[in-house]
């Protein structure tokens, strides 16, 4: 157990910290210079979280590797009853209370998706992988979750989890015209999935690709976000200095632009930080990854890095105008306790697998 | 076989590791190459746009609603105005421009700095109104130097109108800016500007008639000109009120009163409770407070020793004096302390202890029943049969009838009035009943107090036969049946003959009040506002003497119409108005004349 903790990769843990700190920072200014709304809660949910992500990374990686399913079934179940109660109540939710934390079970079921599509691979033999009937468990694993989440609708994050889905697969090794027909079969379906939605929830749908309808018009808001990263230039207004925030430009301004608002207090230099930090993580995921023995700490590494990925490409790309707006967050940074929760939860996993990357077979035995 | 098969997956794995993490970095590097474009070349762009663009978020104020009478008759409605406003930011000083503003219409040194005070509390880009409904001589001078004065505008407004002045003043109340306290009220939210009620039902149903507040983002460049507007909630109008009094009666009750000084007439209808008219004098006139200046009509309602802010009709309190004979009589009935053959003889006078009680008639009414002791209000009579009833049987029967009690009513202030017992006295003063003060108490004198609403639903409640008639004044169509109290029922019907009595059998008090158009019944009741003496008493006509007006008797009538199947019920009060039956009798025969003519 000491050496455990001894061997843990602190400067993951760092740059989980250092990230964090940042958001902090960032939800600081948004309130106007104060720790409360945001600031104060992000630095708790933080210091609470870590213990958790520490927790995890201590546990016997057979352990989880054993309930994998059981987990991945416990989180679409929630992800399930998320959508009863929002047909129930008539009214869109992503939201479950649970011991009084309001979570958002889309954001889990990521890293259960991660954990069973780990397991799956591991179990199976290389040359099985080949096999088109072999695809048929990660397509439900992966599509029961996408369905469900696009129905809340949460276009945004059922398509970050169809990514993670294709780039897991890929990391595996399966056949690359696979991918080709399943893109192919995917684009055939939507037409279809949409026969199967409730009026409302139709509505919903069509809004969101069609955001120009929106009244408070999201073009407005990225000409906005725009200008505050713009008007930060190379080294930012300084911090507290911006005053695209203080305006009420921006909506969101603590949740998804909470990048602008540091884009422009602390200008190219802070925006290019943020990224290389993420890269660090990211490149640190692969370095565990190829270090491990055994397939599941493999794909579980690569698919925790992954799912990072996709957050914070999606979420800057969205704010710069590269992308239309979803309302996907950044991680660790901006307001908002599912995500981190998730982060945590992830990294741990990862922290976990490198302690236990020499490890030569996992299996059901 | 499987080593090599191992060592190829792993190999697979590696390449395909490498392949997706040299494809996420080129991902990085377009959102980086992207922030390079925003952050770095053409950061200038974005510099001048940002200290340029500004976003103004103008709050729209709703419409009040307005007002109607039970026949959908306006009472208050909202009248377009033109105001003067000031928008802080704008200015380059503030102070600079109202004195500007001041060289066309004077702005007062204590205006001058409220608005300076207000303008550090609230968003400096919300407008702060100067001059409200400035007339078209000020409108155009305005107009013609308005680009030379900085920050202030002319915006068009809505002006609340009280279209008949001073006949619904008291309960209709007037709005006005918020107090300090009162601008934290929910309902106020982010409207500091925004007028509210201040009195009345326009106090009460604020958060009804206010409606909600609309918004509108408008882009300006940074000469302050608008170049579009960016999203707009429309304001939500408030809802509409409609009462139960009519304005035809409301209008005609308080024209009789204008021959008096001050004074409250209630007319109720029996089968709803639905209040049709509740007219106090003296009055005000709204719209005389909502205008500005308004302070030398304020000062004149101040110094008025009248009072004329004070709602007569509930927040005036009288003792009942004769009208409250009735529930003497009712207990005494009910507890079976008489019957209708109980005689009493008056001569004028009882003695209790060594004390005197007199009987208005100073020779005495000779024998007395309770029929007879109504109807010629024989005041010995019931000295006589309050002593074996008791206080506090009096009191509950009282209070069964709707006395010493405030309502459910939209109106603030109501004063409750006394039902005395010996508990409220031993509570209230600390002191023991004494048996004089039964007798005085008989007679509606003493410590009875009551408000004119009070009286007028007693009456609703003894005409219904006892029906638990309760006060309305919002018609919200509604129909509420009200619960009977049979208990009552028997002795109701023998004071329903003697009120009959009063007003249509010869030496009934109010029978010179008799009408031959209707056939109503009633009480009249005198209350008086001081002790009469001795002297006074033994001098044979003191009665006929002109007394000074503040030392006059209040004048009451009680009674209902139609005597055999009522519907209405009134009460009169004139304050020093002499005598119920010379006074307030006539009065209500105007008014069960008046609203027998509209039925039919």
């Amino acid at each position: 157990m000491l050496l455990k903790i001894k061997n843990l990769n602190y400067l993951l843990l760092f740059l989980i910290i250092l990230i964090s700190f940042i958001g902090a920072a960032g939800l600081y200014s948004a309130a106007g210079g104060s720790y409360s709304p945001w600031a104060s809660r992000h630095l708790t949910r933080l210091i609470v979280l870590l213990f958790l992500t520490i927790f995890i990374a201590l546990i016997d990686i057979r352990l989880i590797y054993k309930y994998t399913y059981s987990i991945f079934f416990l989180s679409l179940l929630l992800l399930l009853s998320v959508e009863l109660i929002g047909a129930i109540g008539k009214g869109a939710t992503r939201w479950i209370s649970i011991f009084g934390f309001n979570i958002q079970p889309s954001e889990i079921i990521k890293i259960t998706i991660i954990l069973s599509l780990a397991k799956y691979y591991n179990d199976l033999k290389f040359s099985e992988v080949k096999k088109i009937l072999n695809l048929f468990l990660p397509f439900l694993i992966l599509f029961i979750p996408f369905v469900l989440v696009a129905i809340q609708p949460d276009l945004g994050t059922a398509i970050s989890i169809l990514i993670l889905g294709v780039f897991i697969l890929f990391a595996s090794g399966v056949r690359l015209w696979k991918f080709i027909l399943g893109f192919a079969t995917a684009i055939i379906s939507i037409p279809l999935l949409l026969n199967f939605l409730k009026p409302y929830q139709k509505d919903r749908v069509i809004s969101f690709l069609n955001p120009e309808a929106d009244a408070l018009g999201m073009g407005y808001q990225l000409i906005q976000s725009k200008i505050a990263l713009g008007s930060g230039g190379i080294s930012g207004k300084g911090f507290l200095e911006g005053t695209q925030a203080y305006l009420q430009y921006l909506p969101e301004k603590q949740t998804d632009f909470i990048f602008t608002l540091i884009g422009e207090e602390f200008g190219f230099i802070g925006t290019i930080f943020i990224i290389i930090l993420f890269i660090m993580v990211i490149s640190i995921c692969y370095f565990i990854s190829i270090k491990s023995i055994h397939i599941f700490g493999r794909i579980l590494s690569i698919g925790v890095g992954t799912n990072l990925f996709i957050y914070v490409i999606m979420n800057i790309s969205m704010v710069s105008g590269l992308m239309p707006v979803v309302g996907i967050p950044l991680p660790l940074i901006s307001y908002g306790g599912s995500v981190m929760l998730a982060i945590m939860i992830s990294i741990g996993l990862v922290l976990n697998a490198e302690l236990n990357s020499n490890i030569k077979k996992l299996n059901n035995a | 076989m499987f080593y090599s098969e191992d060592k190829k997956q792993y190999s697979v794995l590696n390449r395909r590791s490498f392949f997706l993490y040299l494809l996420k970095i080129s991902f990085f590097s377009i959102v980086g190459w992207r922030l390079y474009n925003i952050q770095i070349k053409d950061s200038e762009k974005y510099k001048t746009l940002s200290k340029n663009n500004q976003i103004d978020i103008e709050i729209i104020y709703p419409l009040r609603g307005k007002i109607f009478d039970t026949n959908k008759n306006i009472l208050v409605s909202n009248k377009k105005v033109f105001d003067i406003y000031i928008i802080p930011e704008k200015t380059k000083n503030i102070n600079q421009s109202l004195n500007q503003l001041s060289n066309i219409i004077k702005i007062d040194f204590s205006k001058k700095r409220k608005i300076l005070k207000l303008s550090e509390k609230v968003k400096k880009f919300e407008k702060i109104k100067i001059f409200e409904n400035i007339n078209w001589e000020n409108l155009e001078k305005i107009e013609s130097k308005k680009l030379q004065i900085d920050g202030v505008f002319i915006s068009q407004d809505y002006m609340r109108v009280y279209n008949y002045g001073n006949i619904f003043s008291h309960l209709l109340g007037y709005i006005n800016k918020p107090s300090e306290k009162e601008i934290d009220l929910p309902f106020i939210t982010n409207m500091p500007n925004l007028d509210i009620g201040k009195e009345g039902l326009e106090k009460s149903f604020n958060p009804l008639l206010i409606g909600k507040s609309g918004q509108r983002e408008i882009e300006v460049n940074s000469y302050g000109r608008i170049i579009r507007e960016i999203s707009r909630i429309d304001s939500l109008k408030g809802k509409d009120l409609q009462i139960t009094l009519d304005l035809r009666i409301q209008e005609y009750a308080l024209n009789l009163l204008n021959s008096h000084r001050a004074g409250s007439i209630v007319l109720m209808n029996i089968e709803n409770g639905h209040i049709l008219c509740m007219a106090s004098t003296p009055s005000y006139n709204p719209n005389k407070i909502i205008q500005k200046p308004n302070k030398d009509y304020w000062n004149s309602i101040l110094e008025n020793k009248l009072s004329p802010l004070t709602f007569r009709s509930v927040q005036g309190l009288y003792a009942p004096g004769s009208t409250f004979k009735m529930i003497v009589a009712i207990a005494a009935l009910h507890y079976g302390v008489i019957d209708t053959d109980s005689k009493h003889f008056c001569n004028g006078k009882v003695a209790l202890g060594d004390r005197l009680y007199h009987c208005w008639k100073n020779n005495g009414h000779g024998s007395m029943n309770v029929e007879t002791a109504i109807k010629e209000s024989c005041d010995v009579f019931f000295y006589e049969i309050s002593k074996k009833i008791g206080i506090d049987k009096i009191a509950k029967v009282a209070k069964d009838f709707g006395l010493g009690k405030i309502y459910d009513l939209p109106i603030s202030n109501q004063k409750k009035g006394i039902v005395p017992s010996k508990d409220w006295k031993k509570q209230k003063l600390g002191e023991s009943w004494y048996p004089g003060e039964t007798l005085i108490s008989a007679i509606g004198q003493g410590f009875v107090l009551t408000n004119p609403l009070q009286l007028a639903t007693m009456i609703s409640i003894i005409a219904s036969d006892g029906k638990n008639v309760l006060p309305k004044i919002i018609d919200d169509k509604k129909y509420i049946n009200f619960e009977k109290i049979e208990k009552y029922k028997e002795s109701i019907s023998i004071i329903k003959k003697s009120m009959f009595k009063v007003v249509n059998e010869i030496k009934g008090t109010a029978f010179k009040s008799r009408s031959d158009e209707i056939v109503f019944s009633g009480k009249t009741g005198t209350s008086q506002v001081r002790r009469i003496t001795v002297a006074e008493r033994e001098s044979d006509d003191f009665r006929k003497k002109e007394v000074e007006w503040k030392k006059r008797d209040h004048a009451l009538f009680v009674g209902y119409m139609p005597a055999n199947k009522p519907k209405y019920s009134i009460s009169v009060v004139i304050e020093h108005g002499g005598s119920g039956a010379s006074t307030a009798a006539p009065i209500a025969k105007q008014i069960f004349q008046f609203v027998n003519k509209l039925d039919s």
